[in-house]
């Protein structure tokens, strides 16, 4: 995936198999977010091309993508300011009926569970405006999971939260996986991704530089020294 | 009650007429796109139902509908030939599609009557049909603004992007946007003929935009309501201001400037601010305490 | 023929004079002012006004007229545009609500005007200077068409060289291409933005007297079609381009003048607007303008 001369994302292949929750990890501007906009369609791709399934989905627009059971966070938080915290979180449930879809309950319990999943119990009828950013983005992964997605895709998700709600997204983010759901999850925090991921991808520079088991990735060298730096090196 | 009714039947009527107008300009505004096409639409349904009631003597019903079927075609195309355009851009085109439609009624000769218009397109309209018109318009838009297809709107105007991320089809609620405002203008143009008997092209002309846009910047873009309460102001306030004599004009133009600069919500979005506000209060007096600790304060900048 | 082109070249240069403001603002502080036409408007009937009772030359008329121009400019960008870039929570709904807003203060001198005069046209009758007509090669041309062509080519070729040499011009476009890193570098945005308001406004003043005595009278809805027009001329030229603009405003007055030659006159119009969808369609950067880059 190429901006005019910048190459976003470069000569990258990556394999998601069911059930498992994949990170993604580098510096800011490695081409994370880029990764996850070519996977979901936000983004032309150069060249390449991707599969679901074993089908090719290239060409296909993003919301014909969407509704094949994928799901995406932002990396900014993007909450339509009109509505409820209630109503957010519903816009995600009404809308996929395509096929990849495992079940499709009633909306109404759906969306209770989302949001009591998320830690959002009584605040249904806020507006985002009224809530603490680390509230603001529980509601965009409540209304990710509300659909009860095959697939999703998760942005710096924990990003502006502090140490405990990073830990209940993660458990959170676990227990989804428990249930079958495959993730790709963009962080920083490395520990958080260790503890979380079943498998981790490192980029720099719009290369994967390692991919494997979250252990073994952050232990090599050119892992450490494109992203994790001193801290890291010492902590292990 | 009938008396009032009698003396002001023109003005009855023009609120009603004037209300399907400013739909037409504030469904479009309400999908996110900034099309004024619903204008030119006003003009083509007000010229097609002059010419199939005054040439082929239709019956009303049927030059009305030929108006909008026309007029939704035409907007349907307009609306894949802008599709690439945005924001002013797209006002703009738009606003040139409009006065287009009134260079092409200056020209169409016979059909049109030229410079000087069409007369004597008698039809039995009625204020009743107008009415029930609007109501049905009415109860329709408000169900659009409803329920899941008002969160899908809401999400296609507020972020496109996100929309396509929820597996909106982001393209087919803008064209809709534009063919649902071809008919309503197309259904206020034709009506409003019927009604008067007479157009002629000055009549679609940039002032007949600047009037639909001054009822929703007024009233408020965000529901039907607001473009009821912007119809409803301009059509009597003429009226109410005669007092002030011969200023009333310039009243009437502070008023806009003052809701375009300071009340970008309309009416309508100062009294649900007032609402919101105030049931938040009842909420936050009448609830528990713990309902309140995971708001926090509401985070100033966003971290990076 | 050449009788055409003296006309298609006096019409092009009131284009440019109007266009030039509209243009100069949108490019650098990157507001499409609506009440451009207005102030155009306001600032030849506060002339003609005055001179009805005061017998001027057309020199303090100019004067006038580029001062009331420049004055309303200033006012409309500190009451109505500053108040809504300041409450606007992104830059594409802050457009819109410039537009709005514009069209919105738009209808207060309009209403004056229309109320004073009945909406009836206005000139300057009570002006001493007269406008004279010399015959040259079987070709009629005025005094009046003379100095409007004059002053456009000046005028647009002076703002030019102005944006381009001078320190404030440098500061300017520096807005115009990089809002961020112009503030970073210490350009005074305020401040500049309310100097091009007025600049732009006198120079609407200063086009709209021009006009007026070049059209004997003008009426107070004048200013909307000269307004769509501009819009046909800054879009031709590009967005952001002063080249671009002084030569839309004449392409688009030599096509009008064909059409008006070659038709009944009544597809004038058609012109302007035809201009505005095509560009806006076919080549959105118009003739001279830098694509946008817009990023997410
Ligand atoms: N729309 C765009 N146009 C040009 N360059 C872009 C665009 N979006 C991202 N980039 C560039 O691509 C690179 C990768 O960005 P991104 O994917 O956002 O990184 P990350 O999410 O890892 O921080 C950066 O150098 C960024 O500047
Ligand atoms: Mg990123």
């Amino acid at each position: 995936m190429h901006f005019g001369g910048v190459k976003a994302v470069d000569g990258l292949s990556i394999d998601l198999t069911e059930g498992s929750i994949f990170g993604v990890l580098g510096p800011n501007g490695s081409g994370k977010s880029t990764l996850l906009a070519a996977l979901t369609r936000f983004v032309d791709l150069t060249a390449g091309s991707l599969h679901l399934d074993g089908e090719e989905y290239h060409r296909i627009p993003a919301a014909t993508f969407a509704r094949r059971g994928v799901a995406r966070t932002f990396q900014t938080v993007r909450l339509l300011p009109g509505l409820t915290v209630e109503e957010n979180v519903r816009l995600g449930a009404d809308r996929i009926r395509g096929r990849g879809i495992r079940e499709r309950g009633k909306g109404d319990d759906d969306v209770a569970e989302a949001i009591g999943r998320t830690g959002l119990r009584g605040l249904e009828r806020h507006r985002p405006g009224e809530l603490s950013y680390g509230a603001q983005r529980r509601v965009e992964i409540a209304r990710a999971i509300v659909a009860k997605p095959r697939l999703l895709l998760l942005d710096e998700p924990t990003a502006g939260m502090n140490q405990s709600e990073r830990q209940e997204i993660s458990a959170l983010l676990r227990e989804l996986r428990e249930e079958g759901l495959t993730q790709v999850l963009v962080e920083h925090d490395v520990q958080m991704m260790v503890d979380t991921c079943d498998h981790l991808f490192a980029m720099n520079f719009g290369k994967l530089i390692a991919d494997g088991v979250p252990a073994s990735v952050v232990r090599e060298p050119a892992v450490r020294e494109a992203y994790l730096g001193k801290r890291w090196s010492e902590h292990v | 009650m009938i008396a009032w009714y009698d003396t002001n039947i023109i003005l009855i009527q023009s609120t009603f007429v004037g209300l399907l107008m400013a739909l037409s300009l504030q469904v479009p505004i309400r999908f996110g796109v900034f099309s004024f096409a619903g204008i030119g639409c006003y003009g083509i349904g007000a010229y097609v139902a002059a010419i199939m009631t005054i040439r082929y003597e239709w019956p009303a019903a049927a030059a009305i509908g030929a108006g909008m079927l026309i007029a939704g075609v035409v907007g349907y195309l307009l609306a894949l030939t802008v599709r690439r355009l945005g924001g002013l851009y797209l006002g703009m085109a738009t606003i040139a599609f409009d006065l287009i439609v009134g260079v092409l009624a200056v020209n169409g000769g016979d059909l049109t009557g030229g410079p000087s218009g069409l007369f004597g397109a008698l039809a039995d309209v009625t204020t009743l049909h107008l009415v029930l018109i609007s109501a049905v318009v009415i109860g329709l838009l408000a169900y659009s603004e409803r329920g899941a297809i008002g969160r899908r709107v809401e999400a296609v105007r507020e972020d496109p992007e996100l929309a396509a991320s929820m597996g909106i089809d982001v393209r087919r609620h803008r064209q809709a946007a534009f063919v649902i405002s071809a008919l309503l203008g197309a259904c206020a143009g034709g009506l409003n003929v019927l009604l008067r008997t007479t157009i002629a092209p000055t009549d679609i002309g940039f002032s007949l935009v600047v009037l639909a846009l001054t009822m929703i910047i007024v009233g408020g873009s965000r529901s039907w309501a607001g473009a009821l309460i912007g119809a409803m102001i301009f059509t009597w306030l003429p009226g109410f201001l005669e007092f002030s004599g011969q200023w009333q004009k310039v009243i009437y133009g502070v008023i806009v400037a003052l809701a375009a600069i300071w009340v970008p919500g309309g009416l309508l979005g100062m009294m649900t601010d007032a609402y919101r506000s105030w049931q938040r209060s009842r909420r936050d007096a009448g609830s528990g305490d713990g309902d309140r600790t995971p708001l926090g304060s509401r985070a100033e900048g966003t971290p990076a | 023929m050449l009788q055409d082109l003296i006309n298609a070249l006096s019409l092009g240069s009131i284009y440019l004079l109007f266009a030039l403001g509209m243009s100069l603002v949108w490019g650098t502080v990157g507001i499409l002012n609506f009440a451009h036409g207005a102030i155009f408007m306001f600032a030849a009937f506060v002339s003609s006004v005055i001179t009805d009772q005061v017998r001027l030359p057309l020199p303090a008329l100019i004067v006038i007229g580029a001062a009331v121009g420049a004055l309303l400019s200033v006012a409309v960008q500190l009451l109505a545009f500053q108040p809504i870039m300041r409450r606007a929570k992104d830059h594409r709904s802050g457009e819109m609500q410039i537009l709005i807003g514009g069209i919105g203060v738009a209808a207060i001198p309009l209403a004056i005007a229309e109320e004073v005069t009945g909406s009836n046209p206005f000139g300057f009758a009570g002006s001493s200077y007269v406008t004279s007509t010399f015959s040259l090669l079987g070709v009629r041309v005025t005094s009046t068409q003379l100095m409007v062509v004059a002053a456009a080519l000046v005028i647009g070729i002076g703002v030019i060289v102005w944006l381009r040499f001078s320190r404030s011009g440098l500061a300017l476009r520096s807005i115009g291409v990089d809002p961020e890193t112009a503030s970073l570098m210490g350009v005074n945005r305020r401040v500049l933005s309310l100097s091009t308001m007025a600049v732009a406004g006198g120079l609407a003043g200063l086009a709209g007297v021009l006009l007026t005595y070049n059209l004997g009278a003008i009426t107070p809805e004048s200013g909307d079609v000269l307004l769509i027009k501009a819009f046909a001329a800054v879009i031709l030229g590009g967005v952001g381009s002063m080249a671009g603009v002084i030569v839309g405003a004449y392409v688009l007055a030599v096509a009008e003048t064909i059409v008006l030659t070659q038709t009944s006159g009544l597809w004038v119009d058609a012109v302007s607007f035809g201009f505005i969808f095509a560009v806006l369609l076919f080549k959105s950067e118009g003739l001279f303008g830098r694509r946008e880059v817009r990023r997410t």
